[in-house]
């Protein structure tokens, strides 16, 4: 008969952002255990609170399932002599399976023929799979960082206090450090301390709700959103919405209780971003906005425990909250004694990177850089904002405010550049130029951010990459991928027409001084074609969500130097390639680029001469082409690429009568190479919008 | 409650739990974790039991008494228990109820919270402990003290006795708070932020104090030569302490910082090193002893973490003879 398993590991209070990825580490070795035991179950949920992280299977078979394996031994040959008798091989193979000779088989596989055996597997019991499953699954946990506690010499995100392992009413046991298993499990540390005897998995839940816990993490943070939003409601307000922090309070606490407090509306004075941060980053609280949007001098703390009375612990909440704004506005006050241009010359003594050197140095940099983007750009009309911007965009790294609250890095700026009398649309600039600060955030508004955001982000690619730092699997300390994603969005998003690889040229011309000493390793890549590879990398990477991988490689493969007309051949020719009239276009550049690419290196360069054509069909197809050839040069000067696609589709008839007909390998070494001279530039035509050789037929044709 | 009763009431508690009672380090620290009952004592296997109050320098928050939560010293209750109790946690909320935190009443939480000390190449894991949003105590279990493992696993506890008192006693200063009937702290300590502080950020002579640290620095490496950890100790945290005054006046260069961190670090190293050691020498006096706070449950799976111990050596005079000669030979070149 199906039984019920739980897990439960107690512990002390576990970080909040570790309980969802231990939780998922616990889930699937269990679950890998299992399968691999061929041991059947059903539904498997999880359940986590910063003392508990527990797994629930339904219906856990009693016994892994029977299975008749065949099992390869020596090959036939060396198990059986010429006289066709089994060798020591084959009885020393029959001997480890507990079989007899005779009970061998012979079993053919690619490598040839070999003894072969058919051996039952019995499936093991459920408890004893378990038993050993649950060993791994709690020795098996990842944590970010874990400890050791007491005398003991295993290691956990915070020291274990009980573990349960049930399996219907039978207790299964597990050992971690100085704790072992039984039945008994905690609530809520002050509402429910005593201990509680779980008679079933299935009493889990609802026996740690009667003692003030909820356990399923869905549900508490459903709990949350709807308790703190009728709290805000009640104190005639919205909230501010911020996932992240429903998220980290969800896994801060094992049963949410908000209470609403109020600070000082004096304080409303400074910068919003300011107050939420100060009632975010430290003390997890929610801001609360009036019917405009606008913030209200009150927050919403969420507390682990409804307390006795709210009016007594809140006192604590507003006296932390007041001690922070009283900083908040000490920093706020004491920054805007310095004009921020003033702060400039310090950003001298605060380190970039030691080879790339100082944030002052580089700051001059992406302010050339920006300045260079604009002219490129077709955006000259922006350098004196772009100048300014620049010069001032990280000034407030050198300020109190930024020291405390590194996230209000940019919004500082523009305040601080306001209260020093500049120009709106710099200090809007010196903000936007952070974004986006991920794939979901907005782009600049404007752009003299943007541009200042592009050479900041190109600077900091081209000089990583240069001194060897590449992000390499997982490691990216610079967060390379994201800028380099950032800076793609922005071009895109903006427009912007430039050539990247001249860009890179320039970032590495301006970092040439700090880059003179490094030395590359041998057979490495220069920092240009490093870089310009890492864009295709994401590019591919990016695009690949929405169209076929090996569409975009052939659009990627003829280059995108301009990523505003790459993406528009890309967005041309997506949607061609599932018609039914694509797969034999494609086919007819293959055979074009075949033979160029066989026949074209002995072939000297030059132009076709169309007095040497000899026959019908290749005169046909040279008129339909060199008209082609002007119309997709026009339609691609006009970003026409699906037109310029309709004029290389009609070619096809031309292309394929030419070669059904014509001989391309003449005897004559003339006519011969004249033809593969044409080809080439028919390649080269089709070569303005992608590299169709790189697009599978199948994949096309099945799309067909 | 009384700031002096808050001390007396969390001596009383801890000594009951069977914690000897110590009196404050008469050094110069910046925490009471760098007295040597917490440092060293961290180290190695032997059982350590203790509480004090540790009046706590930092030069570079001095506000000149201006800053009603911002002191050049202020006071740290800290709390030992080696190895930790598998009951810590209970054993400091029955403390936080005795000085009338009651968990029903407030909101007590543990947030995650990892301490690293990089002059004290240190680091544990634990949290502050909050009481209606703010920090009241820091929680941490050291995982490594002067660059060894701790095995076993100390806990360490520390209030900040000014800001607990400021909350009890519903104050908005620190110097509001009545130290007995009819005192306030103002009275006591008023003077002594203003005058330390403007010494601190103004007065001080750096070229003295960078002379003092390379004479401390010398002294400590010296004693240690000479097999005298707990000297040489001395001068590590005196030497800590000319560093604290140096950057608090800004007269450490950011690029020298790094620098002069890694020579206090290589002090409390070489302190670390040097007690254990000394430990070794004496065999391990203490786990002789049945001293034992709160539940000490029996491990149930490997080896208990202090047996390590046993399996290494600290002492190698072999190993030693070998560097002399080595460094005998660079002086002859």
């Amino acid at each position: 008969m199906a039984r019920d398993l739980l897990l439960e590991i107690g512990a002390e209070e576990i970080p909040a952002s570790f309980i969802v990825p231990a939780l998922e580490d616990l889930k699937r070795v269990l679950a890998e255990r299992m399968a691999d035991a061929r041991l059947k179950h059903g539904d498997v949920r999880t359940f986590g609170t910063p003392r508990r992280l527990a797994v629930l299977v339904r219906d856990v078979a009693d016994a892994g399932e029977d299975v008749t394996k065949e099992v390869l031994g020596p090959s036939a040959k060396a198990a059986f002599d010429a006289q066709g008798k089994p060798t020591k091989a084959a009885e020393k193979f029959a001997e480890g399976l507990k079989l007899s000779v005779e009970a061998l088989g012979r079993t053919t596989t690619a490598k040839g023929e070999y003894v072969s055996a058919r051996v039952e597997e019995k499936g093991r019991p459920a408890d004893a799979i378990l038993q050993d499953a649950l060993h791994t699954a709690v020795h098996g946990i990842n944590f970010r960082k874990s400890m050791r506690w007491g005398d003991v010499d295993t290691a956990f995100a915070r020291p274990v206090q009980w573990l349960v392992a049930l399996l219907g009413d039978t207790e299964l046991p597990v050992v971690l450090g100085d704790v072992k298993s039984g039945r008994t499990t905690y609530g809520h540390r002050f509402l429910a301390p005593g201990p509680i005897l779980l008679k079933a998995p299935t009493d889990y839940e609802s026996a740690l709700e009667k003692a003030h816990v909820l356990a399923d993490i869905g549900k508490r943070r459903a709990a949350l959103v709807q308790k703190v939003t009728a709290a805000a409601k009640k104190a005639g307000g919205q909230l501010l919405e911020d996932e992240g922090l429903v998220d980290q309070v969800t896994n801060l606490v094992e049963l949410p209780s908000p209470v609403v407090g109020s600070f000082d509306e004096r304080h409303l004075d400074l910068p919003p971003e300011v107050l939420v941060q100060e009632m975010k980053s430290h003390q997890r609280y929610f801001s609360l906005l009036d019917g405009q949007g606008k913030l209200l001098p009150k927050f919403i703390a969420v507390s682990n425990t409804p307390v006795r009375d709210e009016q007594l612990s809140l006192r604590g909440y507003e006296r932390v909250l007041r001690a922070r704004l009283a900083d908040g506005r000490f920093f706020f006050d004491e920054d805007r004694k310095t004009p921020l241009g003033d702060r400039v010359e310090k950003l001298g003594r605060v380190m970039w990177q030691n080879q790339l050197g100082t944030y002052l140095e580089k700051v001059e940099r992406f302010r050339s850089l920006a300045g260079w983007l604009a002219q490129h750009a077709d955006r000259a009309g922006e350098a004196a904002t772009v100048e300014r911007a620049a010069t001032l965009s990280k000034a407030d790294l050198v300020t109190g405010m930024v020291g405390e609250f590194p996230e209000l890095q940019g919004v500082m700026g523009r305040e601080y550049a306001r209260a020093s009398g500049e120009p709106d649309a710099v200090a809007l600039a010196i903000s936007e130029h952070y974004l986006p600060r991920g794939a979901e955030d907005a782009l600049p508004t404007q752009d003299a951010g943007a541009l200042i955001g592009l050479a900041d982000r190109l600077d900091s690619l081209c000089g990583i990459f240069a001194i060897g730092k590449a992000p390499s699997g997982a490691a990216d300390p610079f967060a390379l991928r994201r800028s380099c994603l950032a800076i793609i969005r922005i071009v895109l998003g903006r427009g912007y027409r430039f050539s990247l690889s001249a860009a890179v040229d320039e970032a590495l011309r301006l970092l040439a001084p700090k880059l003179a000493n490094v030395k590359r390793k041998p057979g490495e890549a220069a920092p240009r074609e490093q870089v310009l590879e890492f864009f295709r990398g994401r590019l591919k990477a990016l695009w690949g969500e929405q169209h076929r991988t090996d569409v975009v490689e052939a659009v990627l493969a003829v280059g995108f130097d301009d990523l505003v007309a790459a993406k528009k051949r890309l967005e041309a020719l997506s949607p061609l390639v599932g018609h039914s009239d694509f797969q034999p276009l494609a086919a007819a550049f293959k055979r074009v680029v075949n033979i160029v690419e066989k026949q074209g290196k002995d072939v000297a360069g030059g132009q076709t001469n169309p007095q040497r054509f000899t026959d019908e069909p290749e005169r046909n197809l040279h008129t339909a082409f060199t008209q082609a050839r002007d119309k997709v040069g026009q339609h691609v000067r006009a970003d026409d690429f699906a037109g310029a696609l309709r004029e290389i589709t009609g070619l096809k008839p031309a292309v394929d009568t030419f070669f059904d007909k014509v001989m391309v390998m003449a005897e004559d070494k003339d006519l011969r190479e004249n033809r593969i001279r044409f080809l080439t530039e028919i390649g080269a035509l089709f070569n303005q919008v992608a590299d169709f050789s790189k697009i599978q037929a199948e994949v096309a044709a099945a799309a067909a | 409650m009384y700031f002096q009763d808050l001390i007396l009431t969390l001596q009383k508690h801890w000594a009951d739990q069977g914690c000897i009672v110590t009196q404050s380090y008469d050094l110069e620290v910046g925490a009471g974790t760098m007295a040597p009952y917490t440092f060293l004592h961290a180290l190695g296997p032997e059982p350590w039991n203790v509480a004090y109050v540790q009046p706590s320098r930092r030069p570079a928050d001095g506000r000149f008494g201006e800053n009603p939560n911002r002191l050049f010293q202020h006071h740290q209750f800290q709390v030992i228990l080696k190895p930790a109790p598998k009951n810590v946690q209970e054993l400091y909320l029955e403390s936080l109820r005795k000085i009338g935190m009651d968990p029903m009443e407030h909101d007590i939480r543990f947030v995650e919270d990892d301490w690293e000390s990089p002059t004290l190449g240190a680091w544990g894991l634990g949290w502050e402990v909050w009481c209606d949003g703010m920090e009241v105590t820091q929680f941490t279990y050291f995982q490594q003290c002067g660059g060894f493992d701790c095995r076993p696993v100390a806990a360490e506890l520390t209030y900040g006795l000014e800001r607990l008192t400021t909350y009890l006693q519903n104050v908005e200063s620190v110097y509001d708070i009545e130290w007995v009937k009819g005192v306030k702290y103002r009275e006591v300590f008023h003077a002594n932020e203003v005058e330390m502080s403007k010494y601190a950020l103004h007065e001080s002579d750096p070229q003295m104090l960078f002379a003092l640290f390379d004479a401390y620095e010398k002294e400590c490496k010296r004693l240690i030569e000479r097999h005298l950890p707990l000297p040489a100790y001395d001068y590590a945290l005196k030497c800590s302490h000319a560093f604290n005054l140096l950057d608090a006046r800004g007269a450490i260069s950011v690029t020298e910082r790094a620098n002069f961190i890694k020579r206090v670090r290589d002090n409390a190293r070489l302190c670390a090193e040097g007690y254990l050691q000394m430990r070794e020498r004496l065999g391990f006096p203490l786990t002789k002893t049945p001293w034992t706070v709160g539940e000490q449950p029996p491990v149930l799976e490997g080896k208990p973490a202090s047996d390590y111990w046993k399996t290494v050596t600290l002492n190698k005079p072999v190993e030693k003879k070998e560097k002399t000669d080595k460094t005998e030979v660079a002086r002859g070149a």
